[in-house]
């Protein structure tokens, strides 16, 4: 897994995860390299100076798209007296480009030999992460005189590596090299480039007629002024919460993602595993920044109906009406060695749909968007109804067709032991978990609304509430645990409960399913002490027989996972609930310099006083990007009424005033301003 | 060998309306190439309506594969994203409208979707 010395520069799904040299010495398990369309396209990447390793004075990322080395040579111990720098200033966007200067500090002139060690084993992600690299086809490679051209082919699929460099180099079939003659207080400098090819018979490339976001680094520069200039802007007297507003604005900048052929662009899922669009993550996310950047949910809403699945797929989980989890472009989807292309097994995305089309029309007034997807938005509703019904219950289950390379657990929590008893064994399948309910009954009422207002038809829409009814009554009778008083994490095939409390009950909240007199109940679980560590909501409560710290889906925090659940507190007016998990994430987030890991230790704060990073955690990661904004949304109370924007702040003291001005939407730009008047203190 | 592909190009001509491209219109024209020889079809939608015919004529974009790999496409034994992933199938133009158009290619024949136990029956 990714050392925390690496360094990470991304475009879309181009990016480049190196050592703090700018190194890149990859192993099977050692997730290094420059990757493209989820293949590796370099994976050794190594510099040296008259056959000398560099060693990293310090190194800048200026930008998500690029940063800057200080090297010098020789061994760490030995380059205070060093008579030479080297600056090695690298950016993504359409290609990889690495700029080389050399600066001799001495007095006497130097003869170098600057040689740069080139390769790639165009490893698939999927094997990257599974560290099995094991190809069927053939590696090649050719030095001609301007250029390096590393290449991988199988039947029809080829992928290339272009190497070129602006001044004259020695090309091998192992890398290129320069001789560079320096006097003193002279530099040298060259430029390199790196182009990545998908190619087809004929040498076409796949991504040929694709507009990239982006391209060149001065239209990735254009572009971030124009996206952080579009986005309202926040102030706040607590000035770590704007600094992580900021930092969130630019991650999130960077995670645009756009898919092949479909035009527009997507929240990706996260770095660097997950740099490509996933049905859930794409999704919770643009639901989390709807108030601060609304037009990704347009986007990504349209790409995901376009992509709607329309027949039974077995291998790809594919059934009529069903959203899609996750699409890849490598080789191991290419030759269905892995079923993402795309792949569909998730259960919640389908509903998630509904309900951020729903979302973002209250926000957007975006009628037109309604009526062109009200197709898509009634084959979701069939599919919730006709094919996620698999004990014919009125519930939505999951199993997988696919018992290969399918998903065991669909879900959110999707690990192999997230869903347990109470005594710690693990139900079989089908399995149906709350949260995914929760959704399935908000879907449904959001799409009374939609087919009462825009697509006319108040039989379907009387039809959608009585479902809806009929759900939340046999829910809250179904899955209450009466000696634990909360909501079962899933039930088994024969209706039994995994009687597990869990972080899913929040989420519950957030969707409306949950029963009135039973929501306080609910609201101190979730900030009770089995639950809340002090930064957060544990995703398995303490004294569960699976609850571990740092168990992935069964003892972790997951900021995402915290934000809906603050929503979910607020919409019930627990406020000052909803501000105590708002407060303790964004606490959390301070130690990570604004960017939110995707999980953190779920020991409690007391006990560690600072938050413990999850070992093998995404970041950035779209969903925990999109987590401060989110809260954000909660604290302020902002919420679409009547065509306009109502604010209802109930922010804790110590976080003083915060204005949040220009929020786009229905009305316009509209400012919010509030000020914290919360003792949080009396609540514990 | 062909007759499957034949069929589901004059099956879509009969059918005559495609709810699922009810908001796509344009060309697309299939290039099925074996050595020297290539045979052609083109499709034309308009928002949802269809018709098919045998002709080389200037289309939005177009989709080169083998005879036997469309073959397996029109009966969902081969997929059409792998397929351009792999590099088996090329397109030129248009690549949307592909990405439309594939979706109503049937599934795998051996696909019979969810497995749905016995009612357990609304409580």
């Amino acid at each position: 897994m990714a050392s925390d010395n690496t360094i990470r520069i991304l475009d879309g799904n181009t990016f480049v995860v190196s050592e703090d040299t700018g190194d890149i010495e990859a192993t099977p398990s050692e997730p290094t390299g420059l990757f493209s369309l989820d293949t590796r396209f370099l994976s050794r990447w190594v510099l040296t100076v008259n056959g000398e390793r560099l060693n990293a004075l310090s190194y800048d990322d200026l930008q998500y798209y690029e940063a800057r080395f200080f090297l010098v040579p020789g061994l760490a111990t030995h380059y205070i007296d060093a008579k030479l720098s080297i600056v090695r200033e690298r950016a993504v966007g359409g290609s990889f480009r690495e700029q080389l200067t050399i600066l001799n500090h001495d007095e006497n002139p130097v003869d170098l030999e600057i040689r740069m060690d080139a390769g790639s084993d165009f490893a698939d992600l999927f094997q990257v992460k599974d560290e099995i690299v094991n190809k069927k086809g053939e590696l090649y490679a050719e030095a001609e005189a301007d250029r390096l051209r590393l290449g991988y082919r199988r039947g029809n699929f080829r992928r290339e590596t272009v190497i070129t460099t602006s001044g004259p180099a020695r090309y091998d079939r192992n890398g290129f090299a320069f001789t560079v003659h320096l006097e003193p207080n002279s530099r040298w400098s060259t430029d390199i480039e790196v182009r990545t090819y998908a190619l087809g018979p004929g040498g076409r490339d796949l991504r040929m007629g694709l507009r990239v976001h982006g391209g060149e680094r001065l239209a990735l520069q254009h572009d971030l002024r124009e996206w952080i200039a579009a986005a309202p802007k926040v102030n706040s007297e607590c000035e770590h919460l704007a600094r992580t507003y900021q930092r969130c604005l630019v991650d999130l900048a960077a995670l645009r993602f756009s898919p092949l052929s479909l035009g527009g662009t997507l929240p990706a899922a996260g770095l660097p595993w997950f740099m490509t669009m996933f049905g859930r993550d794409s999704i919770l996310t643009c639901l989390q920044v709807l108030p601060f950047a609304p037009g990704l949910s347009r986007t990504t809403l349209r790409i995901l109906a376009a992509l709607q699945g329309t027949r039974f797929d077995d291998f790809r989980e594919e059934d009529p009406g069903r959203i899609l989890h996750e699409m890849r472009y490598g080789e191991t989807a290419a030759f269905e060695e892995q079923p993402h292309s795309p792949y569909y097994g998730s259960v919640d995305a389908t509903p998630l749909f509904v309900v951020l089309l729903d979302e973002y029309e209250r926000w957007s007034g975006d009628a037109a968007l309604v009526r062109e997807l009200e197709q898509e938005c009634r084959a979701a509703l069939r599919w919730i109804d006709e094919y996620a019904d698999l004990v014919g219950d009125g519930y939505v289950w999951y199993e997988r067709r696919n018992t290969d390379t399918g998903l065991e657990n669909q879900c959110w929590k999707d690990s192999w032991d997230s869903i347990s008893y109470r005594d710690g064994r693990l139900p079989g399948f089908p399995r149906a978990t709350c949260e995914v309910q929760g959704y399935a009954y908000d879907a449904r009422v959001r799409a009374a609304r939609m087919a009462r207002e825009f697509w006319d038809d108040p039989a379907f829409a009387d039809r959608l509430e009585r479902d809806a009814a009929r759900l939340k009554e046999r829910f809250n009778r179904d899955w209450w645990v009466p000696d634990g008083e909360f909501y079962a994490l899933a039930l088994d095939a024969d209706g039994r409960q995994a009687d597990v409390l869990s972080s899913n009950i929040g989420h519950l909240l957030w969707s409306g399913i949950v029963d009135h007199d039973r929501a306080e109940k609910i609201a101190h679980h979730l900030v009770g002490p089995r639950l809340f560590s002090g930064w957060g909501v544990r995703t398995l409560a303490e004294g569960e027989v699976r609850y571990n710290p740092i168990g992935y889906h069964n003892g972790t925090i997951w900021p995402f996972d915290n934000s809906f659940i603050a929503w979910g507190l607020r919409r019930y007016g627990f406020a000052e609930e909803a501000a105590t998990i708002a407060d303790g994430i964004l606490d959390a987030a301070r130690y990570f310099e604004g960017r939110l890991p995707e999980a953190f230790g779920g020991y409690p704060r007391e006990l560690t006083k600072f938050p413990v990073e999850y070992p093998t955690a995404c970041s950035p990661q779209a969903w925990s990007t999109g987590t401060p904004m989110l809260l954000l949304r909660t604290m302020l109370g902002l919420e679409p009424h009547e065509g306009h924007l109502s604010v209802e702040p109930r922010l804790p003291v110590g976080m003083g005033r915060i204005e949040v001005l220009d929020i786009p939407g229905r009305w316009g730009r509209v400012d919010a301003f509030a000020r914290g008047r919360l003792e949080l203190d009396k609540l514990a | 060998m062909l007759d499957a592909t034949a069929r589901f190009f004059e099956d879509l001509d009969r059918r005559g309306y495609e709810p699922l491209l009810a908001r796509t219109s344009g060309t697309i024209r299939f290039d099925l190439n074996e050595g020297p020889r290539t045979t052609h079809w083109l499709l034309t939608v308009d928002r949802g309506r269809l018709r098919s015919s045998q002709e080389d004529r200037e289309a939005d974009v177009v989709v080169g594969t083998s005879p036997a790999l469309f073959e397996g496409l029109v009966t969902g034994r081969e997929h059409g994203i792998a397929a351009l992933l792999r590099g088996d199938m090329t397109m030129t133009g248009n690549a949307r409208l592909v990405v439309q158009v594939e979706r109503i290619l049937p599934g795998p024949p051996e696909s019979h979707g969810p497995r749905q136990r016995p009612r357990r029956g609304v409580r």
